[in-house]
């Protein structure tokens, strides 16, 4: 829940007509450099073979004596890389994806033993990338792609940053879309009247808004006032129970979230919420969808995601029945970690000591997160009960200040960069 | 927080002397906080205060002009013989100590009785800078009447005020025929997180001061007098009044913002929007609302000053409204700057303005506070928000539409609330809330 509101015409990311983008086809990739990553299990020597001018490369998931994820190949050829992924029985790894530097070029959630296989296709250039499956033993592996490596970037600071945000813009989408996919199947699941497979749906859809919340934050649609929740996006899809507005009532992800745990029962009301949340989503997608950032949107919405995570997710505050926070708290600086990757180019040029500060920083805070990891829990976390707070929430809280207090200073940065 | 209450330019104008009611009766006397004990360097600066009678012999020094925020500590607010109970109309005391008490459950109509004539009996003596009683007895085998730490203290304008809550008017003293026609409890409103540590009381006690320790000194004794008929509920140490009287320069909340730059502040708006008329034996009294705010304090720092004007409307140096330049400015709404409002509507300014709100106000009478740090190491910090209004739909509807809509709930958590009617003053010899056992 996010709850500034951004009027249509108000600042932040401006309204223009952009045309959709599809989710996972990036870009060219920038030269990714030096990744220091963990060497994985050993895969087939030699290259990825190509198929119809792609490169097949298959990733398996498996649970025999911990969890793995291995790559048939790890070396492709430059080109348009398709990556499968097949989780054969690991209930700890849910994800995988393929970064560059921070940035994800494609990814695979909710991957689960049973599922069919999932791919993605990314178009690489020549460079030193990261396969990095959540959950995994080890999670980083090096994935090299031979031939020619993309031109290092050039043009002017500003203009590095504007690329970046446009890039940014199409990461957006595509969560945006991938959420519409994920509430459409919540939907499916709380119609069914399983609880079981509801509750697994809702934890599996929950992502995706957070990682962008600080993008869509308070959306009022035409020809509703400010000071009418009905009209206001994110109180439809995200209010909690401390906001509940009598007026408007119970609507969206918690009220959903509120049947399928404290009642633990799913009855006509709750398909009438998934319901509502479902054509909210829609809307909100087509919103997104015209959306264009500028850099200062970018630094700006890390920095409001990291307050999301100190001031609503550490608290318990996010997921008051279901007690997923901490899947929420890695969402949301997924999110910022993407906004500020997609501006890394720029930064660099302006000021290469805050970038290893901002890594750095956002490593402590993945590491200070995985040592809540539990795979049997529901997000793959912890449950963020008031007792686990207790125990653990001074120390979450510390290192994600320790990253707000170099992210701060990025907007001013980039706004003022030639 | 800077809700707006009043468009008032008389804010700015230094009103020395303004009695605190349109009554005669408002006479407050200076009293020598015990005999010879201005301390040296106490009086910080010297001059004016509005709305306290100053004595000319406490003006050693000239009062420089447009100086009018200073603390004199040898100034005492009189308890007797006003229309209106001290602390509300008093401009604001640099501290305050403020607690809430629950009667016990074998409290008899009877306890409750003496408990508010010794509380009256001894605030009269506290607001003179006096102790209650001997603080070395005689004898030794006897306890202190009076604790001590305030002794040698001057007065610094110490006023305690004394509520009543709605455990007092149910059936238990026999007082339901005289509940104050609007004293309820408050319904929940948005935004809530309340903690039950944190909310109701059957009793308040509001003492504010210039010197923490005066305040502090007065709420612990009255505390410690009454434990068999009361026992404390939750407290909260408030500094930096963040609220500001006629003549004072307007204070700043935690958030570094000015704070009650339109509060209530004419003869007009008290009578209308603050005192209780036509009100039987409520008649001068008022209702008090106090909240504990905490504010996530770290995330706001980390916050951009354009968003953090945005959020509450206004600059952040000089306080003036988006729509002016200056504090004083009345905001300006409608104005718009490039296609957007110069005010976003979700700002604190405009969705707490009169001009939003049919024209209500209600009298803000806030303070700062620190509970050190959370579990988590963070500040924990807030604002002790206290409001008087005759009415307390007043205070619901306000904070009903600010806790849907304000820009600045983000960073700030509504987690302690009560509501208190206060009675009007005493005369010489009678104590707070006697009319209720008439």
């Amino acid at each position: 829940m996010f709850r500034k509101f951004r009027a249509l015409a108000g600042v932040g990311a401006v309204i223009a007509l952009a045309t959709s983008l599809t989710a996972c086809a990036t870009g060219t990739a920038p030269n990714a450099g030096t990744s220091a990553t963990a060497s994985g299990s050993a895969p087939s020597g030699g290259s990825a073979p190509v198929a119809n001018g792609v490169a097949q490369v298959t990733v398996t998931l498996t649970a025999d004596g911990g969890d793995t994820c291995t790559a048939d190949f790890l070396t492709a050829p430059a080109g348009p890389v398709t990556f499968t992924v097949q989780n054969v029985d690991s209930s700890a790894i849910t994800e995988v994806e393929l970064q560059s530097e921070l940035k994800i070029l494609g990814e695979r959630e909710n991957l689960a033993p049973g599922l069919p296989a999932a791919g993605f296709t990314v178009t690489l250039d020549g460079g030193q990338y990261t396969l990095y499956c959540l959950g995994a033993t080890p999670e980083t592996q090096t994935f090299t792609v031979t031939g020619q490596a993309a031109a290092a970037p050039t043009g002017s600071t500003a203009t590095l940053l504007n690329a970046g945000s446009k890039e940014y813009g199409t990461w957006v989408t595509g969560q945006a879309e991938e959420m519409k996919i994920a509430v459409a199947n919540l939907k499916a699941a709380v119609d069914s009247g399983d609880l079981a497979k509801a509750q697994a749906a809702y934890v599996q859809a929950r992502p995706f808004y957070e990682k962008i919340e600080s993008d869509v934050e308070g959306f009022v649609m035409p020809g509703f006032a400010v000071d009418d929740n009905q009209g206001n996006l994110d109180y439809l899809i995200d209010m909690r129970a401390s906001n509940l507005d009598e007026k408007v009532g119970w609507s969206g992800f918690h009220a959903v979230e509120r049947d399928l745990w404290k009642a633990a029962k799913i009855s006509a009301a709750t398909k009438k919420y998934a319901a509502d949340l479902d054509s909210n989503v829609t809307k909100l997608v087509d919103v997104v969808k015209t959306l264009t950032f500028k850099p200062e949107d970018l630094a700006n919405g890390a920095a409001a995601l990291l307050e999301e995570v100190q001031s609503g997710k550490i608290t318990g505050e996010e997921e008051e029945f279901s007690h997923i926070d901490l899947m929420d708290f890695a969402a949301n600086v997924e999110g910022a970690r993407q906004a500020f990757a997609y501006l890394q180019p720029g930064l660099d040029k302006i000021d290469a000591a805050l970038v290893t500060q901002v890594v750095t920083e956002f490593g402590n805070v993945d590491a200070a997160l995985s040592k809540l990891r539990d795979k049997a829990s529901p997000g793959g976390y912890i449950p963020w009960t008031e007792e686990n707070r207790d125990t653990y929430a001074r120390q979450l809280s510390q290192a994600v200040l320790a990253l707000q207090q170099p992210m701060q200073k990025i907007a001013e940065k980039v706004a003022t960069a030639q | 927080m800077t809700e707006d209450s009043t468009p008032s330019a008389a804010d700015a104008t230094p009103n020395p002397g303004s009695a605190p009611s349109g009554s005669g009766l408002s006479r407050r006397r200076l009293i020598a906080g015990g005999a010879g004990v201005a301390v040296a360097g106490a009086a910080v600066g010297a001059g004016v205060t509005a709305g306290m009678m100053s004595s000319g012999a406490g003006q050693s020094s000239p009062t420089p002009s447009g100086a009018t925020d200073v603390v004199d500590l040898n100034r005492s607010v009189a308890f007797y013989d006003q229309v209106n109970q001290a602390g509300i109309r008093t401009p604001p005391q640099r501290h305050c100590v403020y607690m809430t008490f629950l009667l016990t459950k074998g409290a008899t109509r009877a306890d409750l009785q003496v408990l508010l004539a010794r509380w009256s009996a001894a605030i009269a003596q506290m607001v003179q800078g006096k102790t209650i009683g001997p603080v070395q007895p005689a004898r030794p085998d006897a306890v202190g009447i009076d604790t001590g730490e305030a002794d040698g203290l001057a007065p610094a304008s110490l006023t305690v005020t004394v509520g009543l809550g709605p455990g007092v008017f149910d059936d238990r003293f026999g007082l339901a025929a005289k509940r104050p026609a609007l004293l309820e409890d408050l319904p929940r409103i948005p935004g809530d997180v309340l903690q039950p540590g944190l909310t109701g009381g059957d009793l308040s006690l509001q003492a504010c001061a210039d010197d923490p320790q005066v305040a502090y000194h007065a709420v612990r004794n009255l505390a410690r007098m009454v434990t068999r008929t009361a026992q404390t509920h939750w407290v909260v140490l408030g500094f930096g009044r963040a609220s500001a009287g006629p003549g004072q320069e307007t204070p700043r909340n935690l958030m570094g913002f000015k704070d009650g730059t339109r509060n209530v502040s004419t003869d007009a708006d008290y009578d209308r929007f603050v005192w209780l008329k036509d009100a039987g034996w409520m008649t001068g009294g008022t209702y008090q609302v106090a909240r504990k705010i905490m504010m996530t304090i770290e995330t706001w720092d980390f916050d951009r000053i354009s968003d953090q004007q945005r959020i509450f409307g206004r600059t952040k140096d000089e306080g003036a409204p988006l729509s002016g330049t200056k504090e004083f400015d009345t905001p300006d709404f409608a104005l718009t700057m490039d296609g957007s409002p110069a005010i976003d509507p979700s700002s604190h300014i405009a969705l707490a303005a009169p001009e939003n709100n049919s024209g209500v106000k209600i009298l803000r009478r806030p303070y700062n506070f620190t509970d050190g740090l959370n579990a988590r190491g963070l500040l924990d910090a807030g604002l002790l928000f206290l409001s008087y209004q005759n009415d307390p739909q007043h205070f619901i509807d306000l904070q009903s539409k600010l806790g849907r809509f304000d820009l600045l709930n983000e960073y700030i958590r509504h987690i302690g609330s009560a509501i208190f009617a206060i009675p009007p003053a005493p005369r010489t010899g009678e104590y707070i809330g006697k009319a209720l056992f008439a």
